[in-house]
């Protein structure tokens, strides 16, 4: 709590609190004042037909219209002009623009997010790997990660109607994972009648992607079927040697979504998702006696079922009832080319079911509260998980991990409670104020509480304050681990398994020297974060038609602290150690996103019928710290070993902080539009300033040129244009490059392949 | 490669700065001395499958910049006959450094190791040296009830400790930028300052970890024969 009041966001909190409330309240009775529509809606969607609702939504044009609603930001219906947290919405039209197929290319074209490729392609959101984004698919989480890294490349954006980001620790609605944000996947309701779709992409390295779409939308429910199948062959930057950069996949999914209205007042949705992916790459490994080559294969197999129920009482109060599960399984095997001889094995299960509770009250025109809670109970196996006898058959065999059965599956149970309550006093002033407490069966509780606040100058400046807690549960890994190296010799336990493994090595007379009393070891605790963002939107000609502009800037501030570590516990007699997981590290991102958005409908059309121009472009700057180096450099203890040999003391301005962290980072975008001819053709770059990749002299950061990537920009363009067939068939037409100047760095960025051209049509009926 | 370029110019910087120094007629140059790979018990898969190293020490003689004792010895005569000798003064198994003296030896070794880069380090520290196994001052091991004690070596052990760190990604020892181990040789009359310069054979600019073979250490030195601290190459 000290650490609380010594840090800059107690100013912000000193802020928030003595906002000077508006002096008019304005409210008009009966209807609730807000200058969106999102109020009436909530009135208006339950008990009016699903027809009503599919005919009163938004406008997706998200540049022009002021009625952009966004989910995810406050559990509610709301416009994104009303919210007090930074927000981005990425709608249906921009991804056709931008020739996005998966979820990784949509949000690269984001301000400040950028790819952070470790066990796949995630997410570095201010400054955070993607271990502390929650991806969510119609506001229920995505499960299965590797190493902390939810494969973004796992999830079409065939059906998907927008995609939300909220930044900020979003803890106190959401819990685990959404410590640097949420992303929230929205799939699109199905339209009136029957309609379908048939969507082919083909492109370099042979990738490809169908997509067959079936939907009926009637006066009481709606469906939709959906199946996407993505493949590639993979690609190879560095023929010269043995391996493949990015191996040859086909992944399939099949999509169903239902919606279903009963009497005035009741509502069903459903979602069931199936995913299978299969992988083939090939890798090799150097030692002292020459190369050995390898095969890796891979499967995964994932489905969910998301159910809910919404039920209206009276004119003010909604129950939503939620089910939710999901399961991801992996397996991967890996075998010597010609002998066959399995290198590594390893299967990986989780399962999630939850079950949630919300309710949402409209007080009056005012005050607006959203109650919920619920159970979530998670199972996994997993070759390295569990304790007991697993850990001794990984020990005794030959090659770590081969032929090991799943003996033992670790179940955690977590309950969980949220409230949030708005307070929208006149058109100037809102107010959000919410909390969640989090109970886990393995690590301690944890209550996020969060305050945000937005003020309106006017139409067209507004600010927004927030400030707020976010947590990340310790990993499978870091609870439940049970893992001897068989090579090294040495063993990794997680907090919940630590004790017993620990006692059973002691018993076996593998410990030499036991460092710590493991009866009185404290329970792990998650890592947490505190965290501000501070911000304003200026839209000066918010009155115009042909002309708008939007600036958004946004700082942000998080200390993060516990951030969880291995430690040595014991020495074994082979003189290797045990090792546990523990609460150590804190490290603080902060920074500033700007975004500047112009877009220009001239009455006149222009030369080659131009209708319509938009240009974006987006900042940040970051920097992320770790608050043990920079103690270290103030000691004057942190040295580099430049180029030429010679070592130097370095100074906090030298420290570049974690690796993968770019300072400076630059988004942008051009789009032209012939809108009566239904064509526009974009052009999207990125460039990223240098960020350090690796340490080669011993001080834990990047610090040498060698130890950085370099600066680059990525730019794709995207031709796209929309062909009439009849009057009821639509064909859609996208040609596209990626990666235009074809820029590759093999051992540092494997995953940025060379150009890629692709071409895919749509055809609608 | 590199090295030796560096150890040819100090020795041509050197070589003009004498010819303008007309008034130190008497000083002896000193000159950075570089050992390369010297090995340090390299490990070998056992019946286990398991690298394991055999736990004999390397004993080099930085008055005679050679190797005295080698780690492939085996023949226990032997190495009693040097181990018990102060023809040594530093000695290594795989990161562990030890010193002619205290636990280690008969010698009259000391060593200490300073936070400073190599060539700032102009004269030996008057005091700070210990002897291995009274060194009271080793980084305790961290654990969740506190500090153990680490072995008191006069160059503590450990990632982060002494001279390199430990990076378990690789798995990769690096070398610490700006560690200076301070020594006084077995004799007990003369300072040299060691830096450590790699940990693998060759020296690579950028070890394999899985290629490249460790536990051969290439290290750098000034060794001052004439008994005073002063250890400026200039």
């Amino acid at each position: 709590m000290r650490r609380f009041f010594a840090s800059p966001h107690i100013f912000l909190l000193i802020l928030l609190i003595s906002t000077p409330l508006p002096s008019q309240y304005e409210v008009v009775a009966g209807i609730l004042r807000s200058s969106s529509s999102t109020r009436s809606e909530f009135l208006v969607s339950l008990p009016v037909s699903p027809i009503a609702r599919i005919e009163s939504e938004v406008d997706t044009l998200f540049y022009t219209s002021k009625k952009q609603v966004v989910v995810t930001a406050t559990r509610n219906e709301k416009a994104l002009e009303d919210l007090a947290v930074p927000t981005t919405v990425i709608t249906r039209r921009i991804l056709q623009e931008n020739g996005s197929s998966r979820l990784n290319e949509a949000l690269l074209t984001i301000p400040g997010l950028t790819l952070f490729e470790d066990h796949g392609a995630g997410i570095q959101m201010q400054g955070f790997s993607p271990e502390y984004t929650l991806i969510l698919l119609d506001g229920e989480p995505v499960i299965g990660r590797n190493a902390g890294t939810l494969d973004l490349r796992r999830l079409t954006l065939e059906g998907v109607e927008r995609i939300e980001i909220v930044q900020g620790p979003t803890s106190s609605l959401y819990g685990s994972e959404a410590l640097a944000g949420v992303v929230n996947l929205i799939t699109a309701s199905p339209n009136q009648g029957w309609n379908g779709a048939l969507g082919m992409r083909y492109g370099t390295h042979q990738t490809s992607d169908l997509t067959g779409e079936m939907s009926y939308g009637g006066w009481k429910g709606g469906l939709r079927l959906l199946v996407n199948q993505n493949r590639s062959e993979g690609y190879d930057l560095t023929p010269t040697q043995f391996g493949m950069t990015s191996p040859a996949f086909i992944d399939y999914t099949v999509d169903l979504r239902a919606n279903l209205t009963f009497g005035e007042r009741g509502k069903m949705k459903l979602g069931v998702r199936l995913g299978m992916e299969d992988q083939a790459g090939t890798f090799a490994i150097k030692g002292p006696a020459g190369e050995k080559r390898y095969h890796d294969t891979g499967t995964r197999n994932e489905w969910s079922l998301h159910p809910e129920f919404g039920y209206r009482i009276g004119e003010r109060i909604k129950l939503t009832t939620t089910l939710y599960g999901s399961s991801f399984t992996t397996d991967v095997l890996q075998k010597e080319k010609s002998t066959s001889e399995i290198l590594y094995e390893d299967r990986f299960e989780q399962q999630y079911y939850k079950t949630e509770q919300k309710i949402t009250v409209l007080w009056n025109s005012g005050h607006l509260s959203i109650a919920g809670g619920g159970w979530i109970q998670e199972k996994l196996a997993g070759d390295r998980y569990g304790s007991d006898e697993t850990e001794d058959l990984i020990a005794t065999s030959g090659t770590f991990g081969v032929d090991i059965p799943s003996v033992s599956n670790p179940v955690a149970t977590q309950w969980f409670t949220y409230l949030q309550h708005e307070w929208i006093p006149g058109k100037k002033f809102e107010a959000n104020l919410s909390g969640r407490l989090d109970a886990h069966s393995d690590y301690e509780h944890r209550f996020s509480p969060k305050l945000s606040v937005l003020y309106r100058f006017s139409d067209r400046f507004r600010i927004r304050g927030s400030i707020g807690t976010g947590f990340k549960a310790p990993a499978f890994r870091q609870l439940y681990l049970s893992f001897s190296n068989s090579i090294a010799g040495y063993s990794v336990f997680g907090s919940t398994t630590l004790q017993k493994g620990l006692q059973r090595l002691v018993d076996q007379g593998q410990i030499e020297l036991l460092m710590v009393d493991f009866y009185t070891l404290e329970a792990i605790q998650a890592e947490h974060s505190i965290a501000s963002n501070i911000g304003f939107t200026l839209e000066p000609f918010s009155e115009l038609k042909t002309r708008s502009l939007i600036v958004n800037v946004n700082l942000f501030y998080n200390d993060v602290y516990d951030l969880i570590e291995t430690q040595p516990v014991a020495q074994k007699t082979n003189g290797q150690f045990v090792y546990g997981y523990f609460n150590l590290a804190e490290i603080y991102t902060r920074g500033v996103s700007a975004d500047i958005r112009w877009g220009y409908s001239p009455s006149s059309t222009l030369p080659l019928g131009l209708s319509r121009i938009e240009i974006q472009t987006g900042y940040q700057f970051l920097q992320a710290h770790d608050q043990q180096v920079l103690r270290d450099i103030d000691r004057g203890i942190v040295f580099g070993r430049a180029m030429n040999g010679q070592d130097y003391r370095i100074s906090k301005t030298e420290y570049s902080g974690l690796f993968g962290r770019s300072k400076h980072m630059a988004t942008s975008r051009l789009t032209l539009y012939n809108e009566s001819k239904g064509a526009s053709i974009s052009l999207q770059g990125r460039w990223r300033g240098k960020y350090g990749y690796r340490d080669r002299d011993g001080n834990g950061f990047a610090n040498r040129p060698d130890e950085f990537v370099p600066a680059h920009a990525v730019w794709d363009l995207t031709f796209n244009k929309d062909h009439r067939i009849t009057e009821s068939v639509a064909a859609q037409f996208v040609f596209g490059s990626r990666n235009l100047a074809s820029r590759t760095y093999p051992s540092q960025i494997p995953s940025l392949s060379g150009r890629q051209l692709y071409a895919s049509v749509k055809i609608r009926m | 490669m590199k090295n030796n370029t560096l150890i040819t110019l100090f020795t041509l910087s050197f070589l003009v700065l004498s010819c303008d120094n007309s008034t130190g007629p008497d000083l002896e140059p000193l000159v950075v001395q570089l050992a390369e790979d010297v090995i340090a018990d390299p490990a070998v898969i056992g019946p286990d499958g398991r690298p394991t190293g055999s736990g004999r020490y390397t004993l080099y003689s930085l008055s005679e910049n050679k190797l005295i004792l080698s780690s492939e010895e085996t023949d226990p005569a032997v190495r009693q006959a040097d181990s018990a000798s102060t023809k040594w003064d530093i000695g290594f198994n795989a990161t562990t450094i030890i010193i002619n003296g205290g636990t280690s030896g008969p010698g009259a070794g000391v060593a200490q190791v300073l936070t400073q880069a190599f060539q700032d380090v102009v004269s030996a520290p008057a005091t700070g040296y210990v002897a291995d196994g009274s060194n009271q001052n080793c980084p305790g091991i961290q654990t969740p009830a506190g500090s153990f004690p680490g072995a008191p070596y006069a160059i503590c052990t450990g990632s982060g400790n002494g001279w390199y760190n430990y990076d378990s990604n690789g798995p990769l020892i690096t070398p610490i930028a700006g560690r200076t181990i301070v020594v006084r040789t077995a004799a007990g009359q003369n300072y040299a300052k060691v830096r450590i310069l790699s940990y693998y054979k060759g020296s690579p600019a950028d070890p394999d970890p899985l290629a490249d073979e460790s536990r051969y250490y290439t290290f750098e030195y000034v060794l001052q024969t004439d008994g005073t601290t002063n250890l400026s190459i200039e």
